[in-house]
């Protein structure tokens, strides 16, 4: 998980690294993601999302398809 | 639960306090219990995916999004400066701490360095891009490499 100066340096490094180029994210939408993770980390009720909040998540920041798709992630529900 | 609810605690406040791991010993003294019951709920929040662990078994090596090792994302929030584990937790400690902070990093590819403010509303506007190489549902069968 990397930060990228623009996205033709982002395919400058899938190709170099033979990995295929993922979707793009915002850094408006990295803050979105890093709240919903993280900004009750230091309470007790702090938990990791389950999987379908996960989803919601991910949509409710326009980050929707196959590559978000955390359901095969069994561990989704554990506190955190 | 109890107990183990007050080591994690533990664990992040000293995270957060300090910007470097605890040793089992220090939480044991925060929680008031012997290092070898801590090291009993280092494996159990490891099984929850709540730590990662060293191959000591006993040293912290991601208390997400705080980072037990040095990497290449610093964050800065008032005296105290933070490893991050990846572009996603550098914006995770501000957001946990709840603090200003600034952001160092850098563009993997060009290696042109980032420095980026946050504020306690978010990032400050920047396009600059976030990519992760890994697919979520397989983002903890190898989470140091993701």
């Amino acid at each position: 998980m990397l930060f990228f100066r623009s996205e033709d340096l982002v395919r400058e490094w899938c190709r170099g690294q033979n990995i295929p180029l993922r979707p793009l994210v915002r850094m408006d939408q990295l803050w979105g993601l890093a709240r919903e993770w993280y900004s009750t980390r230091l309470q007790p009720d702090s938990r990791r999302p389950a999987p379908a909040e996960m989803l919601e998540i991910f949509a409710r920041l326009g980050l929707t398809g196959e590559f978000w798709d955390p359901t095969s992630d069994t561990f989704g529900s554990a506190k955190s | 639960m109890g107990f183990d609810l007050d080591v994690k605690l533990a664990i992040y406040h000293h995270f957060a306090e300090t910007g470097v791991r605890p040793s089992p010993l220090q939480i044991g003294e925060r929680v008031g219990a012997a290092a070898n019951h801590v090291l009993d709920v280092y494996h159990r929040l490891r099984s929850q995916r709540v730590l990662v662990l060293e191959a000591d078994e006993a040293s912290i090596r991601m208390a997400p999004p705080f980072s037990g090792v040095p990497t290449q994302h610093i964050v800065k929030a008032g005296n105290v400066s933070y490893f991050a584990n990846c572009a996603w937790d550098a914006l995770g400690i501000p957001a946990a701490l709840q603090k200003r902070a600034v952001v160092h990093s850098r563009c993997e590819q060009s290696m042109e360095p980032l420095h980026l403010e946050v504020g306690l509303q978010g990032p400050e506007p920047s396009d600059w891009l976030f990519h992760c190489a890994v697919p979520a549902a397989h983002w903890w069968d190898d989470i140091v490499f993701t």
